[in-house]
């Protein structure tokens, strides 16, 4: 079939070029009555940021009203798919809100397994964003590396649950499967596998330069700034911030566990980068603990159907973050009120601070860094240089743009090896 | 030839790329298109490409269930690729709405809003089940130039699968 | 680009220990001495009545404040007892007014949740002196609830779309989906669109 001509190479320094003059902007048809839905609008200085504002709600779909018109196990479901990354966590944080109104106590079985499978999705989803990261700074071989990689916890989460994501774990009371004990060395094998792969990426991160240059000094965000503009997760403890819910208000089994809070004081995509990959090790500790602890007995509880008039706050370490859940129950089957505040949402004014006075190039991996709950694929990004001119370009083509401005500066990450893949 | 070597053949030479787009799903399954491309399923093996634009490309695979806010989007990116087009919903939100049928934010599936050629079901869509899906899809470009339609996939199944068949495709096999 | 980078430290990534101590049920009273203190601290200086003031567990801390005293209740929790971290703002429909509840916290875990109500029409102050983030927090309030926040920053809408009607929050409890599907088409709709069963949105 037909092929069209190439593209023109859209680069930062033709934009800047390009900016007193009006410019037919060589992305597809332009519809004038119908406005572009623009995600991100930057007003740019020549090759750098001066400001960005953001709007979202692409993936709004009417899920806090929903709840109100199912019934709680129905919300179990539809609560687990707010997000596909980490569904559990929003599984747990909503089931433990509820539990927590009806008086429920967990059975401690209950407790360990809803811990082991959160930690295994935060493997999956740290390995998933290093992936992503990689792909954004044209690293393309540690995508291909470390979602190898995450398979085998993909794998591990199907044989335990049934599916690779949306586990369906939880009831209200407890969890729905058992971890059979001939699952026990299984997990352990997975957990083996990747600390060994996972202290070969940490050996790529603190030795690679040419990585250690392109993360570093990028998306920046002080201390005070993380503080004050409420950012969680990983990305406030890469700049400091020595906050996780884990250990700060404990659920499932976690206060019977031992662990670090992995923190850094880059305060940079670097500092991020560096707190995932520590966190992955905590994980595997506590993991290795679950398995040695975890205690027997049953793995539920029984749950009445109708949940008694009240309220209860739930707050889960997520991968990205600190997950809060807000349940009211009315004596009924349905809740009364059911408020979802994802991680990805605290970090929502952290990230134009992080953006400003940085390149243009380094938007996507910036954004990226604070592993967004949010499909970056299509999202458009408008530009503006002096002008009023405003020019659209798609995610892709900014990310591409800015792999191709850091290979003109020396920084080419294409030809990158993964340490110790020489025989593979 | 087997079919599989059939399918590569016609890979390497139409190598059909594909535009994926999500329309606001929960990401899980646009996560299973990219890992459906990684190592070890490697989608890549029948010649299939993510490609950035739509005017370069042959598929699109969509995600989600539409949501409001994309919809006029999804049209807009649907009209740019150029024809011949084939759209894919990949999941069950981009075939039906899924669990999100009904949310005052959702339209109900991608079919709801542009032509839809072939459904991968599933929450999310296996890697499996999308890389099955393309596979079933190309093979019948090649031999049809068109989508599948349900009654020759009928015929691929095992014996005792067209009990849990919808109803109309194996009265269509019976009038064979 | 020049610029000296720091690396990792070669023993490794670093990081903090946590301190975790198992708990058993006999520490729970002392586990609630905290929480208790805060709870003290504020009938003291606020003098609430009755049942407006509660402890649910260690971390959980529920007050009840009506309007004219939440402005006093709010800044003396962030400024003077350290609630420097606010989760979200959740907004209720109550009826005839519009319940809210600002989900504050402070680091070591303790949860302050200050619930205040307004009859609906009537107006808020944002919390963004406060907290800046807290502006996507209000938008949503506005969107969803019909919320009227005053000195709020003025952003993109959130998270309803653009072309959402103005006046039609679906988070409402007598809120109903019909009118809002059709007024939400866009006007030039592309004649050209094929759609197999139909553009109708579905409610």
């Amino acid at each position: 079939m037909p092929r069209l001509p190439p593209e023109p190479r859209v680069t930062a320094a033709s934009l800047a070029a390009d900016a007193d003059r009006v410019v037919t902007v060589p992305i597809g048809p332009q519809h004038p009555a119908l406005k572009e839905p623009e995600s991100f609008m930057v007003d740019l200085r020549g090759e750098k940021i001066d400001a960005v504002r953001m709007r979202f709600g692409y993936n709004h779909r009417g899920i806090e009203k929903g709840c109100e018109q199912r019934s709680y196990t129905q919300d179990l479901y539809l609560v687990e798919r707010v997000c596909g990354i980490c569904s559990y966590s929003h599984s747990t944080a909503f089931v433990q809100a509820v539990e927590e109104i009806a008086g429920l106590e967990l059975p401690p079985r209950a407790r360990y397994i809803r811990t082991l499978i959160a930690e295994l999705e935060r493997i999956h989803s740290h390995l998933l964003w290093l992936g992503v990261a990689g792909h954004e700074i044209g690293f393309d071989t540690l995508l291909m590396y470390t979602w190898r990689d995450r398979e085998q916890v993909m794998i591990l989460l199907a044989r335990l649950t049934g599916n690779r994501v949306n586990y369906g774990m939880n009831t209200l009371g407890g969890v729905r499967r058992d971890i059979a004990a001939e699952m026990m060395p299984l997990i352990l094998k997975v957990v083996d596998s990747l600390e060994e792969r996972t202290k070969t990426y940490i050996e790529l991160a603190l030795t690679e330069q040419t990585l250690i240059q392109r993360l570093s000094h990028v998306g920046k965000l002080s201390k005070e700034d993380a503080l004050r503009l409420g950012t969680v997760g990983p990305t406030a403890r890469a700049s400091g911030v020595d906050r996780d819910a884990r250990r700060d208000d404990p659920y499932a089994a976690y206060a019977e566990l031992s662990f670090n809070v992995v923190i850094d004081d880059h305060c940079d995509v670097y500092g991020r980068t560096i707190v995932r990959l520590g966190e992955l090790m905590e994980t595997y500790s506590i993991i290795r603990q679950i398995l040695k602890q975890m205690p027997d007995g049953p793995i539920a509880t029984k749950a009445p159907r109708r949940i008694p008039e009240g309220e209860a706050v739930s707050r889960y370490e997520a991968p990205r973050g600190e997950d809060v859940h807000y349940v009211r129950g009315n004596g009924s089957e349905k809740p009364e009120r059911v408020k979802v505040r994802a991680p990805t949402l605290a970090n929502f004014s952290s990230v134009s601070k992080m953006l400003e006075d940085g390149y243009l190039a380094d938007l996507p991996i910036v954004i990226a860094a604070i592993d967004p709950c949010f499909s970056c694929t299509d999202r458009m990004v408008s530009l503006r240089d002096g002008s009023s001119t405003r020019r659209t370009m798609t995610w892709d083509e900014v990310s591409r743009m800015g792999i191709q401005w850091h290979k003109e500066r020396g920084l080419d990450l294409s030809t990158l090896r993964i340490p110790g893949s020489a025989g593979e | 030839m087997s079919v599989f070597h059939r399918i590569v053949r016609w890979a390497q030479r139409k190598s059909p790329w594909i535009l994926h787009f999500n329309t606001g799903a929960c990401n899980a399954c646009d996560i299973e298109i990219i890992a459906a491309l990684t190592p070890r399923f490697d989608l890549e093996r029948l010649g299939v490409q993510l490609k950035g634009t739509p005017r370069h490309c042959d598929i699109m695979a969509c995600s989600g269930p539409v949501t409001k806010q994309v919809r006029d989007r999804l049209v807009r990116i649907y009209q740019q690729v150029p024809e011949p087009k084939i759209v894919v919903a990949v999941g069950t939100c981009a075939t039906s709405g899924g669990v999100f049928t009904g949310l005052y934010n959702v339209m109900g599936g991608i079919d709801q809003a542009i032509k839809v050629d072939a459904y991968i079901p599933g929450c999310p869509a296996s890697p499996q089940a999308i890389i099955d899906g393309f596979a079933k899809l190309i093979k019948s470009l090649e031999t049809t130039g068109k989508p599948p339609a349900p009654e020759t996939l009928a015929a691929e199944m095992p014996p005792g699968a067209a009990a849990e068949m919808p109803p109309g495709a194996a009265a269509a096999e019976e009038q064979k | 680009m020049s610029d000296e980078v720091k690396a990792g430290s070669a023993e490794g990534i670093p990081a903090v220990a946590a301190g975790n101590a198992a708990t058993e049920g006999g520490i729970r009273a002392a586990a609630e001495g905290p929480v208790r203190a805060v709870a003290a601290e504020l009938q003291a200086k606020f003098s609430f009545p009755e049942g407006a003031l509660k402890v649910q567990r260690a971390t959980r801390l529920w007050v009840e404040v009506d309007r004219s005293s939440f402005g006093q209740v709010f800044d003396h929790l962030v400024k003077g007892m350290g609630f420097s971290i606010l989760c979200t703002i959740t907004g209720l429909d109550l009826g005839t007014d519009l319940g809210f509840i600002y989900h504050l916290a402070r680091d070591g875990g303790i949860m302050a949740n200050v619930k205040t109500r307004v009859p609906k029409g009537e107006s808020i102050k944002s919390v963004t002196p406060y907290f800046p983030g807290a502006d996507i927090y209000e938008s949503e309030l506005q969107d969803l609830l019909g919320a009227r926040v005053e000195g709020k920053p003025v952003s993109p809408r959130y998270p309803l779309p653009e072309d959402w009607p103005q006046g039609d929050h679906p988070l409402l409890k007598d809120w109903k989906p019909k009118d809002a599907a059709a007024a939400a088409a866009p006007a030039s709709a592309p004649a050209a669109a094929p759609a197999e069963k139909g553009a109708v949105p579905n409610a």
